[in-house]
C-alpha cells in the first residue's frame, strides 16, 4: 500500500473534463513533480489533494485513511503558493507559528518550533520583520517554513519559483529539495518547466490536456519518453515522420534516408507510419570506424550558444538540430559542405505518429 | 552683451516657470477652493460674534453646556457605535463570501448597495414604519412574537440602527469590498485553511487584521452619517442629535453656527486619521 494514492481521479467543472482518470501512487519521502503545459490540470489535480476541489469521481487515499471528501483544514496537508501567500499582518516568526497556535500548541513549543523552522531557512535575522520587508525569494522560504511547522503528511508546491528570477530560482529548488530530503517528507511539486522537473524530482508525471502522458523518473522521461507529448515537451527534440522498412531488424527510413532503432518493432508492419525522434546532442559527426547510422548531411547553419554549439544540418529532406560541446580547439564545419553525421541506435526513438 | 544675454535667459526661465503653471488650472482651483471656504468662514465668523462689538466664543460655551445637546449627541454617538458593529458583522462576511465563491453575484450585490442613494431616507423610514408598527407574528400563526417595535424604547432603537445600517450600506461595502481587492483573500484563506483554520479563525485573524484601514474609512463616513441624520430620527421620535441640532436652528442663531463648525472640525479630524491609516504605510503593508 503506497503513501499517498490518487485513484481514477477525475475532475469537470461544468461538462469540461479538467482532469481526466488520475492514478498515481506515491511513496512516503517521495518527491514527485506534475510536469506538463498551462491549463493541463496541474494545479486542479495538486489542490484535489488538498482539498480545495473535490475530484467529480476518484479516490484519494493518504495514509490508508480515505481523505476525498475530507475539508482542507482537517488534512495535514502543507500548502505553498506561487504567490507566496504569506499574512501580511503577521512577522515572520508571526506566520510560521500560526498553524501551531491554530492548533492550540503550548507556547513554549510554538516558540521552539518557530526557531528550528527559522534556521532551517537561514532567516534569523529576518524573524521579526513583516512579508513585505522581504525579497520574493525569503517570502518564499518563510512560506515553505510555515508550511513545515506544521509536520505535514504531505507538502504540496504549486509553481513555488515561477515568481522568481532565473538565479534565485535555481538556488531555491536546491534549498527545496535539500530540506525535503533532510526531512524526508513526501512531496507534490507542480511545474511547467521542464528543467526544473528534470532536476529535482525522484519522479514525473507529464500531463498534458488532463491526461497523464507518463509516468517515470526524470532519466527515463528524458531519454525513453513513450510518446510524442512527453518528447517534445521534456527537452529539445529532433522529430519526423518515418516509414518502417524491415520490422524484425528495427529499420525505418526517413525521407529513403534508413536508420537503425533499439526500439522493438516487430508489432510493426512494414510501411507503416511513425514517428522518429533524436535528441539533438545524440547526433554527432561519424569517426573513421564505421558504426550503425551514418548517413550524409548537408550542414545548414551553425550557432554558437555559449556551452554548446547547435548544428543544423539537413538529413534527406529533413532538418536536424545536432548539438555538440563547445571547445576553444573545435573547427566548425563550413554551411553547405557535406559531412556524414551518426548517431546509436539507442537514439532512435520511435513513437506513435 | 554678455549681461545683458544672461538677463534675457533668466527672463526666459521666469516666463517658462509661469507657463508651466496653466492660468486655468489655477483659476479652477482658487473658485472651487472660495466656493468652499467662503460659507464655512462667514458661518465661523458669525457664530464668534454672539456677543456685540466682540469677537468671542460664547456661542460655543452656550451650546456645549445645553444638557439637552450632551444628552443628544451621546445618544448619536451610541447609534453610531452600533450601526458600526451591525454593518461590520453583516458586511464582512457577504462581501468576504462574494469574493471568495460567488464574483458572479458582484454587479447585484453592487447594485443593491448602492440602492440607499436612489431611495430617499423618507421612504425607508416609513416603509420601516409600517411594517413594524404591527406586532410581529410567527407566519401563518396569530401567536404574537413580539409587540410592534414602534411601540418601545429598545424595539425603536432596532429599528433606527437597522435603518441606518441601510444608509450606510454604500460606504461601508464599498470600503470593505476596496479592502479585499488589495489582499488576495482568496489565496490568503486557501493558505490559512490549509494550516487548519476554521472559518471563524480565517475572518478573524487573517481577514479582519488585513483589511482595517478599509473598516476605519467604513466606519468613519458610517459615524459622520449617523450622528447628523435627521430624517430617520425625527419620524422614528428618538432623541438624536440630527433633530436637536434642527431644532436648534429654528429657535437660535449663533450656537447652531458654532455646532455646526465644531461637527466640522470633527469631520476633518476623522479624515486626518483615515489618512493616517491608509496613506501612510497601505493596507497592506501596515504594521501593528
Ligand atoms: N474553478 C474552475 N472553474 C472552471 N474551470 C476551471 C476552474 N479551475 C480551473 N479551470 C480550468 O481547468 C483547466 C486546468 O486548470 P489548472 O489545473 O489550473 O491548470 P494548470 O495548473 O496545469 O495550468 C483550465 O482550462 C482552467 O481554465
Ligand atoms: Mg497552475
Amino acid at each position: 500500500m503506497s503513501y499517498l494514492s490518487i485513484s481514477h481521479v477525475t475532475k469537470k467543472f461544468g461538462d469540461t473534463v479538467v482532469v481526466d482518470d488520475f492514478n498515481l501512487d506515491i511513496e512516503k519521502g517521495e518527491f514527485v513533480s506534475f510536469l506538463g503545459p498551462s491549463g493541463c490540470g496541474k494545479t486542479t489535480t495538486l489542490r484535489m489533494v488538498a482539498g480545495f476541489e473535490i475530484p467529480t469521481s476518484g479516490k484519494i487515499l493518504l495514509n490508508g485513511a480515505d481523505i476525498t471528501d475530507k475539508a482542507p483544514n482537517q488534512r495535514n496537508v502543507g500548502m505553498i503558493f506561487q504567490s507566496y501567500a504569506l499574512f501580511p499582518n503577521m512577522t515572520v516568526a508571526q506566520n510560521i507559528g500560526f498553524g501551531l497556535r491554530i492548533r492550540k500548541e503550548p507556547e513554549a513549543t510554538v516558540k521552539q518550533r518557530v526557531d528550528e523552522m527559522v534556521s532551517l531557512i537561514n532567516l534569523e535575522k529576518h524573524a521579526n520583520k513583516y512579508p513585505y520587508q522581504l525579497s520574493g525569494g525569503q517570502q518564499q522560504r518563510v512560506s515553505l517554513a510555515r508550511a513545515l511547522a506544521n509536520r505535514p503528511q504531505v507538502l504540496l508546491l504549486d509553481e513555488p519559483l515561477s515568481a522568481l528570477d532565473a538565479k534565485i530560482r535555481v538556488s531555491l529548488r536546491a534549498e527545496i529539495r535539500a530540506i525535503q530530503k533532510s526531512l524526508g517528507i513526501t512531496a507534490i511539486f507542480v511545474t511547467h518547466d521542464q528543467e526544473e522537473a528534470l532536476s529535482i524530482s525522484d519522479r514525473i508525471v507529464v500531463m498534458n490536456t488532463g491526461v497523464m502522458e507518463q509516468v517515470g523518473t526524470p532519466f527515463e522521461i528524458y531519454n525513453f519518453p513513450t510518446t510524442v507529448f512527453a518528447a517534445n515537451f521534456v527537452g529539445s527534440l529532433n522529430n519526423s515522420s518515418a516509414e518502417v522498412v524491415d520490422p524484425a531488424n528495427s529499420l525505418i527510413s526517413i525521407d529513403g534516408v534508413q536508420f537503425e532503432s533499439a526500439v522493438d518493432l516487430k508489432q510493426r508492419r512494414k510501411g507503416d507510419k511513425v514517428r522518429v525522434a533524436i535528441r539533438p546532442e545524440r547526433l554527432s559527426f561519424a569517426s573513421e570506424q564505421k558504426k550503425a547510422n551514418v548517413v550524409d548531411a548537408t550542414i545548414e547553419n551553425v550557432t554558437f550558444l555559449g556551452s554548446v554549439v547547435r548544428i543544423q544540418v539537413k538529413i534527406g529532406q529533413t532538418k536536424f538540430n545536432m548539438d555538440t560541446f563547445n571547445n576553444p580547439f573545435l573547427e566548425l564545419p563550413k554551411i553547405g559542405s557535406m559531412e556524414q553525421v551518426t548517431c546509436s541506435r539507442e537514439a532512435v526513438l520511435v513513437l506513435d505518429e | 552683451m554678455a549681461s545683458e544675454k544672461i538677463g534675457k535667459v533668466v527672463e526666459m526661465s521666469i516666463l517658462t516657470r509661469i507657463r508651466r503653471i496653466p492660468f486655468w488650472s489655477w483659476f479652477w482651483f482658487i473658485l472651487g477652493a472660495l466656493y468652499f471656504l467662503l460659507p464655512l468662514y462667514a458661518t465661523v465668523n458669525f457664530s464668534l460674534r454672539m456677543e456685540r462689538d466682540v469677537i468671542g466664543f460664547k456661542a460655543y460655551v452656550r451650546a456645549f453646556e445645553d444638557p439637552e445637546f450632551i444628552k443628544t449627541f451621546l445618544y448619536s454617538n451610541m447609534l453610531a457605535l452600533l450601526t458600526i458593529v451591525a454593518s461590520i458583522i453583516l458586511i464582512v462576511p457577504t462581501a468576504y463570501w462574494i469574493r471568495l465563491r460567488l464574483p458572479e453575484a458582484r454587479r447585484i450585490v453592487e447594485f443593491i448597495t448602492l440602492l440607499p442613494f436612489v431611495v430617499p431616507a423618507i421612504i425607508l423610514v416609513f416603509g420601516l414604519i409600517r411594517i413594524y408598527s404591527s406586532p410581529v407574528k410567527i407566519p401563518f400563526t396569530d401567536t404574537t412574537l413580539l409587540q410592534p417595535l414602534t411601540t418601545f424604547e429598545v424595539g425603536t432603537d432596532i429599528l433606527i440602527v437597522a435603518g441606518y445600517v441601510v444608509l450606510g450600506l454604500p460606504y461601508m461595502y464599498r470600503s470593505v469590498d476596496t479592502g479585499m481587492r488589495t489582499v488576495d483573500v482568496r489565496t490568503l484563506t486557501e493558505a490559512a485553511q490549509s494550516l487548519g483554520a476554521s472559518w471563524f479563525t480565517i475572518i478573524v485573524r487573517v481577514i479582519l487584521p488585513n483589511i482595517r484601514a478599509a473598516l476605519l474609512s467604513g466606519a468613519l463616513l458610517t459615524f459622520a452619517i449617523v450622528v447628523g441624520e435627521v430624517t430617520l430620527a425625527s419620524f422614528l421620535g428618538v432623541p438624536a442629535f440630527g433633530p436637536y441640532l434642527f431644532l436648534l436652528g429654528q429657535h437660535r442663531a449663533y450656537e447652531p453656527a458654532a455646532l455646526s463648525f465644531a461637527s466640522f472640525l470633527l469631520t476633518w479630524v476623522a479624515m486626518g486619521l483615515i489618512q493616517l491609516f491608509t496613506g501612510g504605510q497601505g493596507q497592506t503593508t501596515g504594521a501593528h
